[in-house]
């Protein structure tokens, strides 16, 4: 439903118009998107300062039927965050709500609200000597409450788990502006169901999560970073398990990346430089982090070279000695989904697969791919350690964006069916936005979908809460 | 020739540096220790020296605790051929640093000392130009590029108005600036086979050396915090606090 000029009012009156934006120029910020595919228009950006304003712009919202967007830091990859062209979606930015409400040290948990930016929230536990270890390569502008709505994962999965694996609780504001507060700090409580995790990775089709009560870990006391030059995925697959049963827990980064990510970066990153002293067609960065005094890192990680070296996995691989070393290791891997939009149109995929089944699935994929595009650039990249990668095909040198782009959706159902056919999933970390609305319909099995818009249903009747996006 | 490269264990770069809580210094428990960034550009120079033909031998030194080894490790692994460990658990100042690589030096005989400009722990930017003095060598200080000569090196030095080009003979003494190269990454098997290159374990004491801090600290403190800005809604608001409240107009 369009918005009359009187409800636009009413709604700014909420969080008084210096937080209210209804002019385009200053609403861009709020409509672009990273990856320029969706572009929504919207009569008014709101930015609350506190759960009651949430509520009660969602509870006018809900008696007038318009749509609300939730927006975090606006990092979102599949479009969950912007709206549509009709110009009838508020969006809701929870920017300003950036308070640090609690951090206990000695429960190992911190209460933040849904506007603190990632890189914040990391700094500030570091400050009590705490990690908290969701890492991703947009820390430094997303935020937890877009963490949360995606479920974000990012490159420590591997040892901590998903943003769904680090809360203790949260509160979220329902469509008709109701505060559910469950920001305990427990980590038993089996009493009933465990609503939080419905909203966790919902992408604000259910509610607006407006805080969290995170889980809180030791700080490594020492952290060794290697970047490695090998031959193939398989041969990476054969070096993760040596690792793995090697480091147990204190492995927490096992990345994977194509010799032509790392010439990206090279050419796209100041400063960068190849870590090895010649090329080699695939590379691994690999992270141990160690936290108690009792385990001699250097020994370890030595032990674990030694054995893939002796069975010929590994070409070559450097070991960072400093901070600034390990920094400059994760730049290229971090700079990858920058570098690529200097290198023209790239069509991406965000799929999972048994960690086992990375050799064959990069192998078949790779062969569709380049069939369909012979002169395509594959750029496949990603969290190896959790079976998840982004299988980006940039487009032939000199040929011509658009008409590349125009091929997503059939160099996407290409890819996808197989990730189907292989029992993977179509999106590992990113959600389903706009962008795999309809690709989700296909991937998932009809009675999981019925029971998805059961909830939604019964959550949200009017269909206020991010319409277009998910179901 | 011969070149000697001494090399300090300090906090890494990157961490945030805690004073400790009775004031008597930095917290340095659990905190990433790594190798003065200065003196990794030196092994980098005198590897490059060995490389391109012009060096030897690479002998890395280090004064410091036991755990200083694995500094010296790590600049065998990029290429120094041995390492000599002066064990000591004390603060030693550049004074003393330099009176005990004056005796390395004698005993080792190499025909170039390159040593960082400073350590990043106390900036005291001292030692090299101590050692050279004590040994009445030519020093060449703050160097961005050194091309070695017969019997001489140019060292382009980094001075306030630009770089400057001094001709110096050898033996002499270097300090690194850090433009000079960029460190190479110690590779692994590198690493590995660096455990088997020897490193010489001496005592501090043994040195006849005196050892003691001439410099008292008084007190250690964190620098002052900055307040938060503020965000102003007008130019009126803006000039009545500057002039109201920060005094400066």
């Amino acid at each position: 439903m369009s918005l009359s000029k009187q409800l636009i009012q009413k709604l700014i009156s909420i969080t008084g118009s210096t937080h209210a934006y209804t002019d385009l120029q200053e609403q861009i910020s709020f409509l672009e998107e990273p990856r320029n595919k969706f572009f929504g228009k919207t009569p008014l950006v709101l930015q609350p300062g506190c759960t009651g304003e949430v509520a009660a712009i969602l509870r006018l919202a809900n008696e007038n039927n318009i749509g609300v967007v939730p927006q975090g830091g606006n990092t979102g990859l599949t479009g969950g965050q912007v709206p549509d062209n009709t110009n009838t979606q508020v969006i809701l930015n929870l920017s300003r709500m950036n308070k640090i409400r609690d951090i206990n040290p000695q429960n190992n948990s911190v209460t933040a609200e849904a506007g603190v930016v990632l890189a914040t929230l990391q700094a500030t536990a570091e400050e009590v000597d705490r990690l908290f270890p969701l890492s991703l390569g947009s820390q430094g502008s997303c935020q937890i409450g877009g963490n949360l709505s995606t479920n974000a994962g990012g490159t420590s999965v591997l040892a901590y788990g998903n943003t769904r694996d680090l809360v203790l609780g949260i509160e979220v504001v329902l469509a008709n502006g109701t505060i559910i507060n469950q920001l305990g700090t427990l980590r038993k409580d089996n009493t009933g169901y465990d609503l939080k995790h419905l909203f966790i990775g919902a992408e604000g089709t259910l509610g607006i999560i407006t805080a969290a009560t995170l889980k809180l870990y030791p700080r490594p006391k020492s952290i060794y970073t290697a970047f490695v030059g090998l031959d193939n995925p398989d041969k990476a697959l054969k070096f993760f398990n040596i690792a793995k049963n090697d480091a147990g827990s204190m492995l927490t980064a096992f990345e994977l990346l194509p010799v032509i990510g790392l010439e990206f970066s090279l050419r796209h990153l100041d400063g960068s430089r190849d870590p090895l002293t010649c090329k080699h067609p695939w590379y691994v960065l690999l992270e141990l982090s160690i936290s108690t005094g009792s385990v001699d890192g250097a020994l370890l990680i030595e032990s674990i070279f030694e054995r893939a070296f002796a069975q010929d996995l590994l070409n070559d691989a450097v070991l960072a000695g400093s901070i600034e070393q390990s920094r400059q290791f994760w730049a290229l891997r971090h700079g990858l989904s920058e570098v690529q939009r200097a290198e023209g149109g790239s069509i991406k995929h965000d799929i999972s697969v048994a960690v086992s089944d990375i050799p064959e699935f990069l192998e078949r994929a790779l062969k569709a791919v380049e069939k369909a595009i012979p002169d395509c650039r594959p750029c496949p990249f990603g969290h190896m350690g959790d079976g998840n990668l982004h299988f980006n095909i940039s487009q032939p040198v000199e040929a011509d964006k658009a008409e590349f782009l125009a091929r997503w959706e059939e160099i996407n159902s290409l890819v996808h069916n197989i990730v189907i056919e292989m029992n993977g999933s179509i999106s590992a970390e990113h959600g389903i936005g706009q962008l795999k609305r309809e690709i989700l319909k296909q991937a998932k099995d009809p009675a999981s979908l019925r029971l998805m818009h059961i909830l939604k249903k019964s959550l949200d009747p009017n269909g206020i809460m991010n319409p277009g996006k998910v179901l | 020739m011969k070149i000697l490269v001494p090399v300090k264990r300090v906090i890494d770069f990157n961490v945030k540096v805690r004073v400790k809580s009775d004031g008597s210094g930095v917290e340095l428990a659990n905190v990433k220790m790594s190798m003065n960034p200065f003196d990794e550009i030196s092994i980098e120079e005198a590897i490059r020296l060995k490389e391109s033909g012009k060096a030897t031998e690479i002998v890395v030194v280090s004064i410091g605790p036991q755990q200083a080894q694995e500094t010296l490790r790590t600049g065998l692994a990029m290429g120094a051929d041995r390492g000599i460990l002066i064990k000591t658990d004390q603060t030693i100042e550049p004074l003393a640093v330099a009176k005990i690589l004056k005796a390395v030096v004698e005993e080792e005989k190499p025909e170039l000392v390159i040593l960082g400009k400073q350590a990043i722990d106390d900036d005291c930017n001292q030692t090299g130009q101590m050692l050279s003095a004590m040994l009445g060598w030519s020093q060449g200080t703050f160097a961005s590029n050194i091309d070695v000569g017969e019997g001489t090196l140019d060292v382009t030095r980094e001075v306030d108005g630009g770089l400057e080009t001094v001709q110096i003979k050898l033996p002499a003494i270097v300090t690194t600036d850090l433009r000079l190269n960029e460190p190479r990454y110690a590779s692994l098997p590198n690493i590995m086979k660096a455990k088997r290159k020897p490193i010489d374990v001496k005592l501090a004491e043994d040195f006849g050396v005196d050892l003691t801090p001439r410099l008292t600290v008084l007190g250690t403190v964190e620098p002052p915090v900055r307040k938060a800005g503020v965000i102003v809604n007008s130019v009126k608001e803006l000039v009545s606090k500057l002039r109201d409240e920060a005094g400066v107009l």
